[in-house]
Protein backbone atom coordinates (compact mmCIF):
# COMPACT_ATOMS: atom_id res chain seq x y z
CA UNK A 1 0.00 0.00 0.00
CA UNK A 2 3.04 2.10 0.67
CA UNK A 3 4.07 2.11 -2.59
CA UNK A 4 1.12 3.01 -4.16
CA UNK A 5 0.14 6.08 -1.93
CA UNK A 6 4.24 7.19 -2.89
CA UNK A 7 2.98 6.94 -6.57
CA UNK A 8 -0.56 8.87 -5.68
CA UNK A 9 1.67 11.37 -3.34
CA UNK A 10 4.45 12.03 -6.51
CA UNK A 11 1.12 12.11 -9.35
CA UNK A 12 -0.10 14.96 -6.72
CA UNK A 13 2.74 17.26 -6.59
CA UNK A 14 3.01 17.30 -10.20
CA UNK A 15 -0.41 18.01 -10.79
CA UNK A 16 -0.03 20.88 -7.86
CA UNK A 17 2.64 22.40 -9.95
CA UNK A 18 0.34 23.96 -12.42
CA UNK A 19 -3.21 25.67 -11.32
CA UNK A 20 -4.08 25.82 -14.75
CA UNK A 21 -4.28 22.42 -14.56
CA UNK A 22 -6.32 22.11 -11.64
CA UNK A 23 -8.99 24.23 -12.57
CA UNK A 24 -8.93 22.74 -15.84
CA UNK A 25 -9.56 19.34 -14.40
CA UNK A 26 -12.12 20.54 -11.97
CA UNK A 27 -14.76 23.27 -14.18
CA UNK A 28 -14.02 21.89 -17.29
CA UNK A 29 -16.84 18.99 -17.58
CA UNK A 30 -19.42 21.55 -15.44
CA UNK A 31 -18.67 24.20 -18.05
CA UNK A 32 -19.51 21.95 -20.69
CA UNK A 33 -22.92 20.94 -19.54
CA UNK A 34 -23.51 24.45 -19.19
CA UNK A 35 -22.74 25.70 -22.65
CA UNK A 36 -23.02 22.71 -24.88
CA UNK A 37 -26.22 21.35 -23.34
CA UNK A 38 -28.11 24.46 -22.51
CA UNK A 39 -27.73 25.20 -26.30
CA UNK A 40 -28.92 21.20 -26.62
CA UNK A 41 -31.34 21.65 -24.70
CA UNK A 42 -32.79 24.46 -26.30
CA UNK A 43 -32.45 22.93 -29.65
CA UNK A 44 -34.68 20.35 -28.27
CA UNK A 45 -37.39 22.60 -26.71
CA UNK A 46 -36.54 21.50 -23.50
CA UNK A 47 -36.57 17.62 -23.37
CA UNK A 48 -36.59 14.24 -24.79
CA UNK A 49 -37.91 11.24 -24.46
CA UNK A 50 -35.88 7.74 -23.48
CA UNK A 51 -37.08 4.77 -21.98
CA UNK A 52 -40.91 6.36 -22.25
CA UNK A 53 -39.76 9.03 -19.79
CA UNK A 54 -39.78 12.71 -21.17
CA UNK A 55 -36.59 14.47 -19.46
CA UNK A 56 -35.10 17.42 -19.55
CA UNK A 57 -31.41 17.47 -22.01
CA UNK A 58 -29.68 18.77 -19.51
CA UNK A 59 -30.96 15.75 -17.20
CA UNK A 60 -30.09 13.39 -19.66
CA UNK A 61 -26.55 14.56 -20.60
CA UNK A 62 -25.06 14.97 -17.19
CA UNK A 63 -24.37 11.55 -17.35
CA UNK A 64 -22.85 11.94 -20.65
CA UNK A 65 -20.80 14.72 -19.85
CA UNK A 66 -19.75 12.68 -16.38
CA UNK A 67 -18.66 9.70 -18.58
CA UNK A 68 -16.65 12.05 -20.89
CA UNK A 69 -14.87 13.49 -17.61
CA UNK A 70 -13.88 10.31 -16.79
CA UNK A 71 -12.54 9.25 -20.09
CA UNK A 72 -10.85 12.59 -20.12
CA UNK A 73 -9.06 12.44 -17.16
CA UNK A 74 -8.02 8.56 -18.26
CA UNK A 75 -6.91 9.74 -21.77
CA UNK A 76 -4.74 12.53 -19.30
CA UNK A 77 -3.35 10.04 -16.98
CA UNK A 78 -2.02 7.90 -19.73
CA UNK A 79 -0.05 11.18 -21.41
CA UNK A 80 1.86 10.87 -18.45
CA UNK A 81 3.71 7.89 -19.62
CA UNK A 82 5.12 10.03 -23.10
CA UNK A 83 5.88 12.99 -20.06
CA UNK A 84 7.30 10.46 -17.90
CA UNK A 85 9.15 8.70 -20.64
CA UNK A 86 10.45 12.37 -22.65
CA UNK A 87 11.93 12.96 -18.85
CA UNK A 88 13.54 9.55 -18.80
CA UNK A 89 11.88 8.67 -15.39
CA UNK A 90 9.60 6.32 -16.49
CA UNK A 91 12.55 3.56 -16.61
CA UNK A 92 13.69 4.31 -13.36
CA UNK A 93 10.21 4.01 -12.09
CA UNK A 94 10.48 0.33 -12.98
CA UNK A 95 12.94 0.02 -10.57
CA UNK A 96 11.49 0.76 -7.66
CA UNK A 97 10.34 -1.85 -5.11
CA UNK A 98 7.26 -2.20 -6.37
CA UNK A 99 5.21 -4.10 -8.43
CA UNK A 100 4.25 -2.83 -12.34
CA UNK A 101 0.17 -3.16 -11.03
CA UNK A 102 1.32 -1.50 -8.29
CA UNK A 103 2.24 1.30 -10.27
CA UNK A 104 -0.45 1.91 -12.40
CA UNK A 105 -2.73 1.79 -9.82
CA UNK A 106 -1.43 3.89 -7.58
CA UNK A 107 -1.11 6.23 -10.91
CA UNK A 108 -4.69 6.19 -12.04
CA UNK A 109 -5.86 6.79 -7.74
CA UNK A 110 -4.83 10.52 -7.50
CA UNK A 111 -6.77 10.97 -10.50
CA UNK A 112 -9.63 8.86 -9.55
CA UNK A 113 -10.17 11.46 -6.76
CA UNK A 114 -9.68 14.41 -9.16
CA UNK A 115 -12.75 12.73 -11.01
CA UNK A 116 -14.91 12.51 -8.01
CA UNK A 117 -14.30 15.94 -7.29
CA UNK A 118 -14.92 17.22 -10.12
CA UNK A 119 -18.29 15.07 -10.70
CA UNK A 120 -19.14 15.99 -7.19
CA UNK A 121 -18.91 19.73 -8.57
CA UNK A 122 -20.39 18.72 -11.77
CA UNK A 123 -23.50 16.92 -10.09
CA UNK A 124 -23.79 19.66 -7.32
CA UNK A 125 -23.50 22.67 -9.59
CA UNK A 126 -25.76 21.07 -12.35
CA UNK A 127 -28.80 20.70 -9.89
CA UNK A 128 -28.08 24.27 -8.29
CA UNK A 129 -27.94 25.94 -11.95
CA UNK A 130 -29.96 23.83 -14.20
CA UNK A 131 -32.48 22.64 -11.89
CA UNK A 132 -31.87 18.67 -12.59
CA UNK A 133 -33.77 16.24 -10.51
CA UNK A 134 -31.28 14.07 -8.95
CA UNK A 135 -31.59 10.31 -7.30
CA UNK A 136 -29.12 11.96 -4.40
CA UNK A 137 -29.88 8.49 -2.48
CA UNK A 138 -27.69 6.92 -5.56
CA UNK A 139 -24.41 9.14 -5.00
CA UNK A 140 -22.45 6.31 -3.54
CA UNK A 141 -23.21 4.23 -6.67
CA UNK A 142 -22.80 7.28 -8.86
CA UNK A 143 -19.26 7.98 -7.46
CA UNK A 144 -18.55 4.39 -7.55
CA UNK A 145 -19.46 4.64 -11.05
CA UNK A 146 -16.76 7.27 -11.74
CA UNK A 147 -13.98 5.73 -9.76
CA UNK A 148 -14.71 2.16 -11.92
CA UNK A 149 -15.17 4.59 -15.25
CA UNK A 150 -11.77 6.61 -14.47
CA UNK A 151 -9.89 3.55 -13.89
CA UNK A 152 -11.02 1.09 -16.59
CA UNK A 153 -10.31 3.46 -19.63
CA UNK A 154 -7.12 4.16 -18.27
CA UNK A 155 -6.07 0.95 -18.07
CA UNK A 156 -7.80 0.42 -21.22
CA UNK A 157 -5.66 2.96 -23.32
CA UNK A 158 -2.10 1.93 -20.87
CA UNK A 159 -1.33 -0.85 -23.31
CA UNK A 160 -1.83 1.30 -26.43
CA UNK A 161 0.45 3.94 -24.96
CA UNK A 162 3.25 1.69 -23.78
CA UNK A 163 3.07 0.10 -27.37
CA UNK A 164 2.63 2.87 -29.59
CA UNK A 165 5.40 5.27 -28.24
CA UNK A 166 5.26 7.77 -30.22
CA UNK A 167 3.15 10.51 -28.72
CA UNK A 168 2.10 12.32 -32.51
CA UNK A 169 0.74 8.75 -33.52
CA UNK A 170 -1.33 8.10 -29.60
CA UNK A 171 -2.47 11.38 -30.27
CA UNK A 172 -4.05 10.19 -33.78
CA UNK A 173 -5.35 6.84 -32.18
CA UNK A 174 -6.68 8.91 -29.24
CA UNK A 175 -9.04 10.96 -31.97
CA UNK A 176 -10.26 7.97 -34.05
CA UNK A 177 -10.92 5.95 -31.17
CA UNK A 178 -12.91 8.93 -29.42
CA UNK A 179 -14.64 9.86 -31.76
CA UNK A 180 -16.13 6.59 -32.59
CA UNK A 181 -16.62 5.52 -29.12
CA UNK A 182 -18.06 9.47 -28.34
CA UNK A 183 -20.77 9.64 -31.31
CA UNK A 184 -21.40 6.05 -31.30
CA UNK A 185 -22.83 5.88 -27.51
CA UNK A 186 -25.22 7.04 -25.40
CA UNK A 187 -23.45 9.76 -24.49
CA UNK A 188 -25.64 12.67 -26.52
CA UNK A 189 -28.05 11.23 -27.36
CA UNK A 190 -30.81 7.82 -26.46
CA UNK A 191 -29.42 4.55 -28.61
CA UNK A 192 -33.16 3.83 -28.93
CA UNK A 193 -33.51 6.94 -31.57
CA UNK A 194 -30.53 5.05 -33.48
CA UNK A 195 -30.37 3.75 -37.22
CA UNK A 196 -30.45 -0.25 -36.91
CA UNK A 197 -26.43 -0.57 -37.23
CA UNK A 198 -25.68 1.92 -35.34
CA UNK A 199 -28.02 1.08 -32.05
CA UNK A 200 -25.62 -2.16 -32.75
CA UNK A 201 -22.38 -0.56 -33.02
CA UNK A 202 -23.56 1.88 -29.84
CA UNK A 203 -24.77 -1.23 -27.45
CA UNK A 204 -21.52 -2.70 -27.92
CA UNK A 205 -19.88 0.26 -26.64
CA UNK A 206 -18.15 0.44 -23.37
CA UNK A 207 -18.59 4.43 -23.56
CA UNK A 208 -22.30 3.55 -23.82
CA UNK A 209 -22.15 0.76 -21.02
CA UNK A 210 -20.52 3.45 -18.38
CA UNK A 211 -22.95 6.58 -19.26
CA UNK A 212 -26.23 4.23 -18.73
CA UNK A 213 -24.55 2.95 -15.57
CA UNK A 214 -24.14 6.90 -14.61
CA UNK A 215 -27.68 7.77 -15.95
CA UNK A 216 -29.40 5.31 -13.89
CA UNK A 217 -27.43 6.25 -11.11
CA UNK A 218 -27.75 9.53 -11.23
CA UNK A 219 -31.79 9.97 -12.84
CA UNK A 220 -33.06 6.79 -12.74
CA UNK A 221 -33.65 5.96 -15.95
CA UNK A 222 -33.41 3.02 -17.94
CA UNK A 223 -33.95 -0.37 -16.80
CA UNK A 224 -32.07 -2.14 -13.79
CA UNK A 225 -31.52 -5.65 -15.35
CA UNK A 226 -30.33 -3.97 -18.37
CA UNK A 227 -27.65 -1.23 -16.63
CA UNK A 228 -26.91 -4.27 -13.93
CA UNK A 229 -25.21 -6.17 -16.91
CA UNK A 230 -23.95 -2.95 -19.05
CA UNK A 231 -22.45 -2.06 -15.45
CA UNK A 232 -21.04 -6.05 -15.02
CA UNK A 233 -19.08 -6.10 -18.66
CA UNK A 234 -17.71 -2.91 -17.80
CA UNK A 235 -16.06 -4.29 -14.57
CA UNK A 236 -14.91 -7.30 -16.64
CA UNK A 237 -13.41 -4.89 -18.98
CA UNK A 238 -11.99 -2.94 -16.39
CA UNK A 239 -10.51 -6.43 -15.04
CA UNK A 240 -9.40 -7.41 -18.16
CA UNK A 241 -7.59 -4.28 -19.32
CA UNK A 242 -5.74 -4.45 -15.74
CA UNK A 243 -4.45 -7.59 -16.64
CA UNK A 244 -3.44 -6.77 -20.05
CA UNK A 245 -1.64 -3.33 -18.71
CA UNK A 246 0.22 -4.97 -16.36
CA UNK A 247 1.43 -7.76 -18.71
CA UNK A 248 2.46 -4.89 -21.52
CA UNK A 249 4.27 -2.98 -18.63
CA UNK A 250 5.99 -6.09 -17.49
CA UNK A 251 6.83 -7.31 -21.27
CA UNK A 252 6.88 -4.55 -23.90
CA UNK A 253 9.48 -2.31 -22.53
CA UNK A 254 12.79 -0.79 -24.18
CA UNK A 255 12.81 -3.86 -26.37
CA UNK B 1 36.11 -14.70 0.72
CA UNK B 2 33.07 -11.90 0.40
CA UNK B 3 29.72 -13.43 -0.66
CA UNK B 4 28.60 -13.03 -4.56
CA UNK B 5 26.18 -10.10 -4.53
CA UNK B 6 25.36 -10.69 -8.29
CA UNK B 7 25.83 -14.22 -10.00
CA UNK B 8 25.29 -13.90 -13.88
CA UNK B 9 25.53 -17.24 -15.07
CA UNK B 10 25.42 -17.90 -19.13
CA UNK B 11 22.70 -15.01 -19.58
CA UNK B 12 21.91 -14.75 -23.21
CA UNK B 13 19.42 -11.86 -24.14
CA UNK B 14 18.42 -12.02 -28.19
CA UNK B 15 16.02 -9.29 -29.44
CA UNK B 16 13.38 -9.42 -32.04
CA UNK B 17 13.98 -13.27 -31.43
CA UNK B 18 11.28 -14.25 -33.65
CA UNK B 19 12.25 -11.75 -36.91
CA UNK B 20 14.67 -12.89 -39.61
CA UNK B 21 17.45 -10.97 -38.07
CA UNK B 22 17.74 -11.56 -34.14
CA UNK B 23 20.20 -9.34 -32.40
CA UNK B 24 22.20 -11.38 -29.91
CA UNK B 25 22.83 -8.26 -27.02
CA UNK B 26 24.29 -11.18 -24.35
CA UNK B 27 25.63 -14.61 -25.59
CA UNK B 28 26.38 -16.80 -22.92
CA UNK B 29 27.94 -13.97 -19.96
CA UNK B 30 29.12 -15.35 -17.01
CA UNK B 31 30.20 -13.01 -13.85
CA UNK B 32 30.17 -12.93 -10.42
CA UNK B 33 29.98 -9.28 -8.34
CA UNK B 34 31.10 -9.92 -4.55
CA UNK B 35 29.41 -7.82 -2.22
CA UNK B 36 31.11 -4.82 -1.21
CA UNK B 37 33.01 -4.23 -3.88
CA UNK B 38 33.47 -1.81 -7.09
CA UNK B 39 32.87 -3.10 -10.09
CA UNK B 40 32.82 -2.16 -13.52
CA UNK B 41 32.05 -3.29 -16.68
CA UNK B 42 33.50 -2.30 -19.92
CA UNK B 43 32.98 -2.15 -23.20
CA UNK B 44 32.41 -0.20 -26.65
CA UNK B 45 29.02 0.83 -27.74
CA UNK B 46 26.38 -2.19 -28.87
CA UNK B 47 28.66 -4.32 -26.29
CA UNK B 48 25.81 -5.81 -23.89
CA UNK B 49 26.55 -3.72 -20.74
CA UNK B 50 23.20 -1.29 -21.22
CA UNK B 51 21.34 -4.91 -22.02
CA UNK B 52 23.42 -6.47 -18.68
CA UNK B 53 22.04 -4.03 -16.64
CA UNK B 54 18.58 -4.03 -17.73
CA UNK B 55 18.55 -7.15 -16.89
CA UNK B 56 20.01 -6.90 -13.47
CA UNK B 57 17.76 -4.23 -12.68
CA UNK B 58 14.32 -6.50 -13.58
CA UNK B 59 13.67 -3.99 -16.42
CA UNK B 60 13.57 -6.65 -18.94
CA UNK B 61 13.92 -10.78 -18.68
CA UNK B 62 16.88 -13.03 -20.26
CA UNK B 63 16.01 -15.39 -23.08
CA UNK B 64 18.25 -17.80 -21.21
CA UNK B 65 20.49 -17.82 -18.50
CA UNK B 66 20.30 -17.09 -14.51
CA UNK B 67 20.54 -13.86 -12.95
CA UNK B 68 20.59 -13.83 -8.84
CA UNK B 69 21.13 -10.60 -7.16
CA UNK B 70 21.90 -11.62 -3.53
CA UNK B 71 20.34 -15.00 -3.87
CA UNK B 72 17.34 -13.90 -5.28
CA UNK B 73 16.45 -14.82 -8.94
CA UNK B 74 16.26 -11.19 -10.94
CA UNK B 75 13.42 -13.35 -13.23
CA UNK B 76 11.01 -15.22 -10.63
CA UNK B 77 11.57 -12.46 -7.86
CA UNK B 78 11.73 -9.37 -9.89
CA UNK B 79 10.45 -7.20 -6.45
CA UNK B 80 12.48 -9.05 -4.10
CA UNK B 81 15.42 -7.71 -6.47
CA UNK B 82 14.49 -3.81 -6.31
CA UNK B 83 13.96 -4.32 -2.80
CA UNK B 84 17.68 -4.47 -2.20
CA UNK B 85 18.61 -2.39 -5.24
CA UNK B 86 18.94 1.64 -6.33
CA UNK B 87 19.52 2.67 -10.07
CA UNK B 88 20.83 5.69 -11.73
CA UNK B 89 20.39 4.88 -15.48
CA UNK B 90 22.27 6.31 -18.78
CA UNK B 91 19.28 8.17 -19.77
CA UNK B 92 18.45 11.21 -17.54
CA UNK B 93 15.58 10.70 -15.11
CA UNK B 94 14.07 13.63 -13.41
CA UNK B 95 10.92 15.32 -12.00
CA UNK B 96 11.66 18.14 -14.47
CA UNK B 97 8.21 19.80 -13.20
CA UNK B 98 9.37 19.73 -9.23
CA UNK B 99 12.14 21.86 -7.48
CA UNK B 100 15.75 19.75 -7.15
CA UNK B 101 14.47 19.77 -2.89
CA UNK B 102 11.03 17.94 -4.15
CA UNK B 103 13.03 15.46 -6.44
CA UNK B 104 14.63 14.47 -3.60
CA UNK B 105 11.00 14.50 -1.13
CA UNK B 106 9.45 12.08 -4.18
CA UNK B 107 12.51 9.97 -4.27
CA UNK B 108 12.51 9.19 -0.75
CA UNK B 109 8.72 8.16 -0.16
CA UNK B 110 9.35 5.27 -2.75
CA UNK B 111 12.52 4.23 -0.38
CA UNK B 112 10.63 4.12 2.44
CA UNK B 113 13.00 6.69 4.02
CA UNK B 114 11.58 7.09 7.48
CA UNK B 115 9.57 10.71 7.74
CA UNK B 116 11.66 11.94 10.00
CA UNK B 117 15.25 11.29 8.08
CA UNK B 118 14.03 12.90 4.58
CA UNK B 119 14.51 16.39 5.19
CA UNK B 120 18.09 15.73 6.94
CA UNK B 121 18.93 12.70 4.03
CA UNK B 122 17.27 15.43 2.01
CA UNK B 123 20.01 18.31 2.75
CA UNK B 124 22.90 15.98 3.36
CA UNK B 125 22.86 15.11 -0.37
CA UNK B 126 22.39 18.68 -1.41
CA UNK B 127 25.22 19.86 0.42
CA UNK B 128 27.39 16.65 -0.28
CA UNK B 129 26.81 17.45 -4.30
CA UNK B 130 26.69 21.31 -4.25
CA UNK B 131 23.48 21.73 -5.57
CA UNK B 132 22.36 24.27 -1.89
CA UNK B 133 21.52 26.95 -4.46
CA UNK B 134 19.49 25.08 -6.63
CA UNK B 135 17.32 23.64 -4.19
CA UNK B 136 13.90 25.54 -4.42
CA UNK B 137 14.22 26.16 -8.55
CA UNK B 138 12.63 23.66 -10.87
CA UNK B 139 14.78 21.01 -12.39
CA UNK B 140 13.36 21.98 -16.24
CA UNK B 141 15.65 25.44 -15.65
CA UNK B 142 18.64 23.78 -14.64
CA UNK B 143 21.45 22.98 -17.11
CA UNK B 144 22.04 19.29 -18.31
CA UNK B 145 25.04 18.90 -15.92
CA UNK B 146 22.87 19.88 -12.79
CA UNK B 147 19.82 17.92 -13.72
CA UNK B 148 22.29 14.48 -13.97
CA UNK B 149 23.60 15.45 -10.68
CA UNK B 150 20.21 15.59 -8.94
CA UNK B 151 19.65 12.30 -10.53
CA UNK B 152 22.74 10.28 -9.51
CA UNK B 153 22.60 12.57 -6.14
CA UNK B 154 19.62 10.59 -5.27
CA UNK B 155 20.82 7.17 -5.00
CA UNK B 156 23.13 8.44 -2.29
CA UNK B 157 19.80 9.20 0.14
CA UNK B 158 19.14 5.59 0.51
CA UNK B 159 21.28 2.24 2.02
CA UNK B 160 20.37 -0.23 -0.58
CA UNK B 161 22.76 -2.94 -0.66
CA UNK B 162 23.87 -2.39 -4.22
CA UNK B 163 23.80 0.30 -6.53
CA UNK B 164 23.57 0.37 -9.95
CA UNK B 165 25.33 3.03 -11.96
CA UNK B 166 24.97 3.37 -15.87
CA UNK B 167 27.76 6.01 -17.06
CA UNK B 168 27.15 8.33 -14.39
CA UNK B 169 29.34 10.96 -14.31
CA UNK B 170 28.50 11.42 -17.77
CA UNK B 171 27.79 15.53 -18.72
CA UNK B 172 29.29 16.11 -14.81
CA UNK B 173 31.76 18.84 -14.83
CA UNK B 174 35.83 17.98 -13.19
CA UNK B 175 34.53 19.28 -9.65
CA UNK B 176 30.87 17.36 -9.73
CA UNK B 177 32.92 13.97 -10.57
CA UNK B 178 35.03 13.85 -7.85
CA UNK B 179 32.62 14.70 -5.83
CA UNK B 180 30.42 11.27 -7.27
CA UNK B 181 33.89 9.59 -7.15
CA UNK B 182 34.12 10.17 -3.83
CA UNK B 183 30.29 9.65 -2.77
CA UNK B 184 30.86 6.01 -4.42
CA UNK B 185 34.14 5.01 -2.31
CA UNK B 186 32.57 6.40 0.56
CA UNK B 187 29.14 3.61 0.07
CA UNK B 188 31.40 1.00 -0.80
CA UNK B 189 33.54 1.47 2.27
CA UNK B 190 30.20 1.26 4.17
CA UNK B 191 29.85 -1.79 2.53
CA UNK B 192 27.44 -1.37 -0.40
CA UNK B 193 28.45 -3.36 -3.35
CA UNK B 194 28.86 -0.97 -7.19
CA UNK B 195 28.31 -2.17 -10.08
CA UNK B 196 29.14 0.65 -12.53
CA UNK B 197 29.47 1.17 -16.61
CA UNK B 198 31.74 3.59 -17.97
CA UNK B 199 33.35 4.75 -21.02
CA UNK B 200 35.76 6.76 -18.96
CA UNK B 201 38.56 3.99 -18.49
CA UNK B 202 40.28 6.00 -16.36
CA UNK B 203 37.55 6.50 -14.00
CA UNK B 204 37.19 2.52 -13.86
CA UNK B 205 40.81 2.41 -13.15
CA UNK B 206 40.47 4.67 -10.20
CA UNK B 207 37.43 3.39 -8.87
CA UNK B 208 37.14 -0.40 -9.52
CA UNK B 209 38.60 -3.34 -7.44
CA UNK B 210 36.93 -5.49 -9.66
CA UNK B 211 36.58 -4.70 -13.71
CA UNK B 212 35.35 -6.89 -16.70
CA UNK B 213 35.27 -6.28 -20.53
CA UNK B 214 32.56 -7.04 -22.75
CA UNK B 215 32.38 -7.01 -26.17
CA UNK B 216 29.63 -8.57 -29.08
CA UNK B 217 27.97 -9.91 -25.74
CA UNK B 218 30.91 -12.25 -24.54
CA UNK B 219 33.25 -11.65 -21.57
CA UNK B 220 36.68 -10.87 -22.70
CA UNK B 221 37.95 -10.74 -19.48
CA UNK B 222 37.04 -10.01 -15.79
CA UNK B 223 39.02 -9.27 -13.20
CA UNK B 224 41.25 -6.94 -10.78
CA UNK B 225 42.84 -4.13 -12.08
CA UNK B 226 46.66 -5.45 -12.27
CA UNK B 227 44.93 -8.53 -13.45
CA UNK B 228 43.58 -6.87 -16.33
CA UNK B 229 46.39 -4.77 -17.12
CA UNK B 230 48.39 -8.19 -17.21
CA UNK B 231 46.50 -9.40 -19.96
CA UNK B 232 48.72 -6.39 -21.60
CA UNK B 233 51.47 -7.18 -19.43
CA UNK B 234 54.18 -6.59 -22.24
CA UNK B 235 52.45 -2.94 -23.52
CA UNK B 236 54.95 0.05 -23.41
CA UNK B 237 53.66 3.30 -24.14
CA UNK B 238 56.42 5.15 -25.54
CA UNK B 239 56.79 8.71 -26.68
CA UNK B 240 59.75 9.61 -28.75
CA UNK B 241 60.52 13.47 -30.11
CA UNK B 242 63.95 13.05 -32.45
CA UNK B 243 65.74 16.28 -34.09
CA UNK B 244 65.24 15.02 -37.19
CA UNK B 245 62.70 11.84 -37.92
CA UNK B 246 64.24 9.98 -40.70
CA UNK B 247 62.17 7.21 -43.17
CA UNK B 248 65.01 5.12 -41.88
CA UNK B 249 64.45 5.30 -38.00
CA UNK B 250 60.56 5.37 -39.29
CA UNK B 251 60.56 1.79 -40.57
CA UNK B 252 62.92 0.70 -37.73
CA UNK B 253 59.97 2.14 -35.52
CA UNK B 254 57.31 0.70 -37.21
CA UNK B 255 58.69 -2.82 -37.48
CA UNK B 256 58.66 -3.02 -33.85
CA UNK B 257 55.15 -5.12 -32.55
CA UNK B 258 53.77 -2.49 -31.91
CA UNK B 259 49.21 -1.56 -31.01
CA UNK B 260 49.29 1.89 -32.02
CA UNK B 261 51.48 3.69 -33.83
CA UNK B 262 51.57 7.77 -34.64
CA UNK B 263 53.79 10.15 -35.46
CA UNK B 264 53.58 14.24 -35.98
CA UNK B 265 56.75 15.95 -36.68
CA UNK B 266 59.54 14.65 -35.11
CA UNK B 267 57.63 12.67 -32.53
CA UNK B 268 56.15 9.53 -32.38
CA UNK B 269 53.78 8.06 -29.98
CA UNK B 270 53.78 4.03 -30.02
CA UNK B 271 52.14 1.58 -27.78
CA UNK B 272 54.65 -1.79 -28.07
CA UNK B 273 53.32 -5.25 -27.01
CA UNK B 274 56.19 -7.48 -26.64
CA UNK B 275 59.74 -7.44 -27.36
CA UNK B 276 60.35 -4.04 -24.32
CA UNK B 277 64.24 -5.28 -24.67
CA UNK B 278 64.42 -4.93 -28.41
CA UNK B 279 63.25 -1.29 -27.52
CA UNK B 280 64.93 -0.72 -25.23
CA UNK B 281 68.09 -1.67 -27.32
CA UNK B 282 66.93 0.56 -30.05
CA UNK B 283 66.21 3.62 -28.24
CA UNK B 284 69.57 3.76 -26.40
CA UNK B 285 71.02 3.42 -29.95
CA UNK B 286 69.32 6.16 -31.07
CA UNK B 287 70.15 8.07 -28.46
CA UNK B 288 73.73 7.63 -28.98
CA UNK B 289 73.58 8.59 -32.19
CA UNK B 290 72.05 11.98 -30.55
CA UNK B 291 68.87 11.76 -32.77
CA UNK B 292 66.44 11.38 -29.91
CA UNK B 293 65.64 14.91 -27.74
CA UNK B 294 62.79 13.66 -25.80
CA UNK B 295 62.18 10.21 -24.38
CA UNK B 296 58.89 9.06 -22.32
CA UNK B 297 58.10 5.47 -21.04
CA UNK B 298 55.04 4.02 -19.28
CA UNK B 299 53.37 0.56 -18.88
CA UNK B 300 50.07 -0.15 -19.77
CA UNK B 301 46.78 1.04 -18.64
CA UNK B 302 43.87 -0.47 -18.67
CA UNK B 303 43.24 1.35 -21.80
CA UNK B 304 46.02 -0.38 -23.43
CA UNK B 305 44.71 -3.71 -21.88
CA UNK B 306 41.49 -2.30 -23.38
CA UNK B 307 42.57 -1.96 -26.99
CA UNK B 308 44.71 -5.18 -27.09
CA UNK B 309 41.89 -7.42 -25.72
CA UNK B 310 39.49 -6.08 -28.39
CA UNK B 311 41.54 -6.29 -30.94
CA UNK B 312 42.27 -9.60 -29.99
CA UNK B 313 38.77 -10.91 -29.66
CA UNK B 314 38.69 -9.45 -33.26
CA UNK B 315 40.83 -12.68 -34.17
CA UNK B 316 39.81 -15.21 -31.36
CA UNK B 317 37.73 -18.55 -32.58
CA UNK B 318 34.33 -18.10 -31.07
CA UNK B 319 33.40 -19.72 -27.81
CA UNK B 320 37.05 -18.32 -25.96
CA UNK B 321 38.08 -15.67 -23.76
CA UNK B 322 41.14 -13.74 -22.66
CA UNK B 323 40.71 -14.46 -18.76
CA UNK B 324 41.06 -18.43 -18.73
CA UNK B 325 41.34 -18.67 -14.65
CA UNK B 326 41.55 -15.55 -13.50
CA UNK B 327 37.97 -14.20 -13.57
CA UNK B 328 35.26 -15.35 -10.82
Amino acid sequence: MSMIIAVMYREYRIRTTSMTWIFYDMFMPITYLLLFGIGLDKAFHGGIVTHGVAISYNAFFLSGVLSMACFGIAINTTYGFFVDRDNGIFYEFLTYPMTRGEFLIGKIMFNCLLSLVQSLLTIGLGSLLLGISLHWENIVFVLAGVILGTAGWFFFLTPFALRIRRNDMFNTFLNVVYFVLMFASSMFYPVEVLPGWLKGLSYANPLTWHTDTLRFATIGVGTFEVVAVEALAFALLLLISFWFAVRTLRHAILK
Amino acid sequence: MAEPAIQVTDLVKVYREKSSHPVRALDGLTLTVREGEIFGLLGRNGAGKTTLLRILTTLIEPTSGRVTILHRDAVKNPLEVRKNICVVLQENAVELYLSVRDNFFTFARFHSIPAGEVRSRTNRVIEQFGLGDYADQKVIDLSSGLKRRVQVAKVFMVDKPIIFLDEATTGMDPVNKRATIDAIREQARRGRTIFLTTHILQEAEELCDTIAIIDHGKRLACGSLQQIKSLARHALDITLTFDTLTDATLSELRALPSTKFEHTDNTVDMCVAGGEVAVLELVARLARQQRVLHVEMSSATLEDAFFELLRKSAHRPPGTTEDGGLSP
